[in-house]
């Protein structure tokens, strides 16, 4: 687990269908000092980003009405400039080359694949965040 | 429908695609899920996710096909034909998951089972759940959603 | 809203667990989401509910929600929001109308062409009323383009009063005495009625959303507001609505939606935009994915 005294608060959008999945995150990423907020798929997410501001988002793929692929292109597509270098981590159960291609070129800063521990979740966080460890 | 097939699959346009989903909602019998199911195997997450929707919307339809789904070869499949159950009764939604996480292998699939669950669970699934937390106890995640699950469908704290 | 409903009385005891399952699946459906803060405005409502469907616990009630029987969550929804209808009601939409919308929508037309602006559902006239006098009041550019505003209802009666344009005190709260006085003329019953002009300029309209058939005859709208229905309707009637309003929509048009409305839970055909003053969607421009 990482050291719980991470200075700034930084502030992580967490973008799943799974309920379970966003709490799991956001109670870790609470646990290591970030400010968490949630979406349910790649719509809601667009709203959220364009409403306030994040230091990274995390992304899953399969999601209702807009999934993750579509989301980051969107994101990268520079329609909102201030936006669009916003890290992502994408996170998903597809563990295919082509998936992590995919996810590469729709514009993701890094891929894991679920299910994902605490502790790695939080240390690639801070890694894309910006954050001390 | 075989023509509306083919023409989903083509189809480049979203509102086009979008229309050609809501009409296989609207008409809403077997055939219409028979057209809808290839696309959760389709290479497209947009694709993937549109298929789910439409058929999340015919809860009825879908029934006798949930067995099947449920069994598939391939963990995708299966892990998407578990949102298929939101929309179920309960108890049925219950009976279809709980099925499948007592011989499930797939973390991710037993997951996606527990999410719906969650929602949707009646006090039936909490002995399966218990067993799937024993089963995947080193697994990442999984003891963390079963204690959830749990508390939810009890209505108290884990 | 009354705190003081009978509901509380009414011994159902509902766990903490029950009320986040039961927030997990509003938000899923509808995207409504509450602060911790909340929880007793929660628990008030959801007795309230449960009471009032008569269920004896929040397990019966629950299930009775999820298949949405006898309109469970048009009830549900109600209780959660307030559902009055009054002139300049979500004002900072109005605002994003005159300061960035119509700035977007007009560089691209001539001066002197059409504006064709929807309100629908349209209720008994406020909201369009209410564009028509902010357009007014707050848009130099008012009298360079032919504006046409649409109020559209699938409620006969709401339209007959909405032609009649007759208000009581309470419509009229968010109003200065200045613009009251320059609009609207008293009539019986210390009540007003909006001026005859302004009721001339708007057209009043049967329509039903869901209803391609009828929709058919609403095109090229610039700018539709579509407030506080589109969260009451099923998944398969909100695709067939979003799908309708897409294609009334010019390229390029905007629609609002109401602000516990977002169209996450609706439609991925439009593009969400950003502006200081609130979020709208836009229907691209161009029809390719």
């Amino acid at each position: 687990m990482a050291d719980t005294a991470t200075p700034a608060k930084a502030k992580v959008l967490v973008v799943d269908d799974s309920s379970l999945v966003r709490l799991y995150y956001r109670s870790a990423l609470e646990i290591a000092g970030f400010e968490v907020k949630q979406a349910i798929n790649g719509i809601e997410a667009m709203e959220k980003v364009l409403s306030e501001s994040f230091d990274l988002v995390i992304v899953d793929v399969n999601m209702p009405r807009m999934d993750g692929f579509t989301f980051l292109r969107l994101l990268r597509s520079g329609a909102a400039a201030d936006v669009s270098t916003l890290p992502a981590l994408m996170i998903s159960t597809e563990s295919g080359e082509q998936d992590m291609a995919e996810a590469r070129v729709a514009g993701a800063n890094f891929y894991l694949v679920k299910p994902v521990a605490e502790a790695e979740l939080v240390r690639h966080v801070c890694v894309l965040a910006g954050v001390a460890l | 429908m075989p023509a509306l097939a083919v023409a989903l699959a083509r189809e480049p346009i979203p509102r086009v695609r979008e229309a050609m989903m809501t009409a296989l909602i609207r008409i809403g019998n077997a055939a219409s899920i028979e057209v809808l199911l290839p696309y959760l195997r389709s290479q497209e997450a947009s694709v993937r996710a549109a298929a789910i929707e439409a058929l999340q919307a015919l809860p009825e339809a879908i029934a006798p096909f949930m067995s099947p789904l449920l069994n598939d070869g391939d963990s995708d499949v299966r892990l998407l034909a578990t949102e298929l159950a939101r929309n179920m009764e309960a108890s049925e939604a219950t009976r279809l998951l709980c099925e499948l996480i007592e011989h499930e292998h797939h973390p991710n699939v037993c997951a996606a089972a527990i999410d719906v669950l969650t929602e949707v669970g009646t006090p039936e699934a909490l002995p399966t759940l218990e067993r799937c937390s024993a089963r995947f106890a080193a697994t990442p995640f999984l003891p963390f959603a079963v204690s959830i699950a749990m508390s939810r469908i009890s209505g108290e704290e884990s | 809203m009354d705190d003081s409903k009978e509901g509380s009385s009414f011994a159902v005891h509902i766990s903490p667990e029950q009320v986040q399952r039961f927030c997990e699946f509003l938000y899923r459906r509808t995207g409504m989401s509450f602060a911790e803060s909340k929880r007793y405005f929660i628990d008030r409502r959801l007795e309230d509910r449960i009471t009032a469907t008569g269920s004896s616990s929040f397990q019966e009630y629950f299930s009775l929600l999820r298949a949405d029987a006898d309109q469970e969550i048009e009830h549900l929804i109600n209780s959660f929001t307030v559902n009055e209808t009054y002139f300049y009601r979500e004002e900072h939409q109005l605002r994003c109308m005159t300061t960035s919308l119509l700035e977007a929508i007009v560089c691209q037309k001539k001066p002197g062409s059409t504006l064709r602006i929807w309100s629908i559902p349209c209720s008994t006239g406020e909201e369009p009323y209410s564009i028509a006098l902010w357009l007014m009041e707050n848009w130099p550019q008012v009298d360079s383009y032919n504006i046409e505003i649409v109020g559209s209802d699938i409620d006969t009666r709401a339209l007959k009063a909405a032609a009649e344009g007759i208000y009581g005190d309470r419509a009229l709260m968010r109003l200065s005495h200045d613009i009251i006085g320059r609009y609207f003329g008293p009539v019986t019953g210390g009540n007003h009625q909006i001026d005859e002009g302004l009721r001339n300029s708007i057209e009043f309209t049967r329509a039903n959303l869901i209803d391609t058939k009828d929709m058919t005859q609403y095109r090229d709208f610039d700018l539709i507001f579509c407030r506080n229905v589109l969260i009451y309707f099923d998944d398969a009637s909100r695709r067939l609505a979003a799908e309708n309003l897409y294609d009334c929509l010019r390229p390029g048009g905007y629609i609002c939606l109401g602000h516990s409305e977002s169209m996450s839970r609706i439609s991925p055909l439009f593009r969400v935009s950003r502006f200081p003053d609130a979020i709208v969607y836009q229907r691209p421009e161009a029809d390719h994915g």
